[in-house]
């Protein structure tokens, strides 16, 4: 076996030394991972077994695929990226950053031994995961093997790293790899297609639902077989898939005492976010590619609910409309919100956490983590602090106003907001 | 409670490891002392498998013939956090075929495999280190028409040179899952390896092109280069 060992040495490409200095976590299937000195930084190694790259079917492709991913670096920060190829004469493997300790396995958080430490912690991990795979798409490539071992979350503010890019091809080329049952684009399970930019778009559909719900989006009473052989899986996640809230087809619902998450969970979810994922897998976007919900209508779908999370006052966390009253989960109290910032895109409503990003502020950003404004409340008056670093101005029909940075400006309906191109009202 | 208090782990369908070791006569000493230790060493490892795994939640069974046969875990698979390995001693005969009746007999829903979720299918480790003294051919038979064993992962490990490898071959369905050990380092070193590997089978990503290949098949294909290792690992230790 092409174990290394502690006190292993490499040398790098420019002629630098890299020494193995331990060996991190468990061994995987494809290889295992271990800390290095790598030119005097603590880095990770993942380096593959001899097995695994001998069973490769193009291993030759794979590494020259792996050096020129290293060569275009990273999309965002996001990624733990590749950095750099070490070689003996057994096997290879890729440098990368290490872990820092705060990020959990996105696994432990599926088996509830992480929680995450709010409502928007959880939204947060679902647009950095979703604008990371935009952003590798947007640059060309797919990641081909997206599945739950992929994602380190941090549960506090859901700030995400993505790993094992070690798969990611540019597009239209194939890496080898077809991907993880239970997460595969149905087309790969029946053998149809190879991995690309729009079976990645089907893998993330599930991630964000495991996110949301804990339970798998194909899995009910349909597939609570007693064995659970191969033939079924190419069945239950390639040729008939049920999706488990399919609105026309109940033959997969979930099953009481098994898929509890689901049961317990999905009502609490707003309309937008259940119909948007009873699109994802609606029986015509299972089998037509094509029709694949984008990144980008998750993202704004995402950007909005985030906006929507209230606290009741009884202490309860639920996603209340912008618009339309509703009642807390738990106390039964309805809530509707006096005051609405309506942008072109979004209807943001006003209470005591709203929080306006450049996304709302600019016209055509998705930029949903740079803060541009915040609400501050004297008394019973909501104001907007602008946080951004342009000069706001606001005007009620009679007389312009202008906001500079962190200046505040007192919200009342019918004004309207000149962010600097893009304008709202409040409503 | 609020959406993120009340979320429970999700559900996993079971994963049953059965361990089926040859404890006659002649494993006796050397060879059942190495058994022992190396399924000792491996639980931890398994466990561990398990307990990262959103998947699968992999129980053991383990089944010993030697005159007759007995389920050491007698009251069906156990969580592998929960299992404890009890050493196991060797005398006595090879059946072999009563061994294959008792494990067509428990592949049921009646019987091990009755799980609300539901089970993947199984894995079956044969550890054997001879030849069958009973009528073992009409028992395997039987066996290979149990649906929960056809779908099943195979492996066997022939335990020094006198094991029938024909035997073996037919339990498996093929000779590329016959595994042959000459020492007990080897041992330790492909009940880890088979184990560990046939746990993780299910959750790895797998290969493209065309059909992608069944879990035997990858599992085959990672046999390869550890069979090598095991045959050509002569040493002073050998049996």
């Amino acid at each position: 076996m092409a174990d290394l060992q502690k006190g292993d040495k490499f040398e790098t490409k420019d002629g630098r030394t890299v020494t193995v200095l331990e060996k991190l976590g468990k061994e995987g299937g494809q290889g295992a991972v271990y800390e290095i000195d790598h030119n005097g930084k603590h880095k990770a190694l993942k380096w593959y077994h001899k097995r695994y790259v001998e069973n490769l079917k193009a291993p030759r492709k794979f590494y020259e695929n792996l050096d020129n991913n290293i060569k275009r670096g990273a999309p965002t920060d996001s990624f733990l990226w590749p950095q750099d190829i070490l070689k003996n004469e057994e096997s290879f493997g890729y440098v990368m950053d290490l872990r820092p300790p705060e990020y959990k396995d996105f696994t432990h958080f599926l088996l509830a031994k992480e929680k995450f430490a709010s409502v928007t912690a959880m939204l947060n991990a679902a647009l950095n995961i979703t604008a990371g795979f935009r952003e590798l798409h947007n640059k060309g490539y797919s990641y081909q093997d997206l599945n739950d071992g992929n994602f380190f979350i941090n549960p506090k503010s859901g700030a995400v790293l993505i790993c094992d890019n070690d798969n990611v091809s540019e597009f239209g080329k194939s890496s080898g790899i077809a991907g993880k049952a239970r997460y595969m684009a149905p087309e790969i399970v029946v053998g149809k297609a190879s991995p690309g930019t729009k079976t990645d778009s089907f893998s993330l559909a599930v991630v964000l639902f495991l996110l949301f719900i804990n339970d798998h989006p194909l899995e009910g009473k349909k597939t609570c077989v007693p064995c659970m052989t191969e033939e079924l899986e190419k069945k239950f996640y390639g040729k008939e898939p049920v999706f488990i809230y399919d609105p026309e087809d109940t033959s997969n619902r979930p099953e009481p005492g098994i898929h509890r998450n689901a049961l317990k969970r999905w009502e609490r979810y707003p309309v937008c976010l259940r119909e948007m994922f009873q699109k994802a897998f609606s029986k015509q976007v299972l089998s037509d590619p094509s029709y694949r919900v984008l990144e980008i209508d998750w993202l704004r779908l995402f950007i909005r609910l985030r906006a929507e999370i209230f606290k009741c006052s009884c202490g309860e966390v639920f996603f209340a409309d912008a618009v339309e009253s509703t009642s807390c989960p738990r106390c039964g109290k309805n809530h509707k919100f006096n005051l609405c910032i309506k942008t072109s895109r979004y209807i943001v409503p006003v209470h005591q956490r709203t929080r306006l990003y450049s996304c709302h502020i600019e016209s055509g950003s998705n930029d949903f983590s740079t803060p541009a404004g915040e609400i501050v409340l004297r008394g019973d008056a909501f104001s907007l602090k602008n946080v951004s670093l342009k000069t706001w101005i606001v005007s009620d029909g009679t007389k312009k106003d202008t906001v500079a940075p962190d200046s505040l400006a007192l919200l009342r309906k019918g004004i309207t907001i000149d962010f600097g191109g893009e304008s709202a009202q409040v409503i | 409670m609020s959406l993120i208090d009340e979320v429970e782990s999700i559900p996993r369908k079971t994963m049953v490891l059965f361990f089926v070791v040859d404890t006659s006569g002649s494993m006796n000493g050397e060879k059942i002392g190495s058994v022992n230790s190396a399924i000792e060493e491996v639980i931890p490892e398994i466990r561990d498998i398990s307990s990262e795994n959103a998947d699968a939640q992999i129980e053991i069974a383990v089944l010993q013939f030697d005159s007759g046969c007995r389920w050491i875990t007698s009251s069906g698979p156990v969580e592998v956090e929960k299992f404890h390995w009890n050493q196991v001693d060797a005398a006595g005969v090879t059946d072999f075929g009563a061994a294959c009746r008792e494990l067509n007999q428990k592949l049921s829903t009646k019987e091990f495999m009755k799980r609300a979720g539901g089970s993947y299918a199984p894995v079956v480790i044969l550890l054997s280190d001879g030849e069958p003294t009973d009528n073992w051919q009409p028992e395997l038979d039987d066996l290979k028409q149990n649906n929960w064993f056809t779908a099943s992962i195979k492996v066997a490990i022939a335990v020094g040179y006198d094991a029938n490898h024909d035997v073996l071959k037919q339990f498996t369905g093929s000779s590329e899952s016959v595994l042959e050990v000459h020492n007990s380092e080897a041992l330790k070193r492909m009940v880890k390896f088979v184990s560990v590997r046939s746990s993780q089978v299910g959750s790895a990503s797998n290969q493209a092109g065309g059909e992608t290949k069944s879990k035997q098949q990858q599992l085959n294909d990672d046999l390869k280069e550890i069979k090598e290792e095991a045959t050509t690992d002569f040493s002073d230790d050998e049996w």
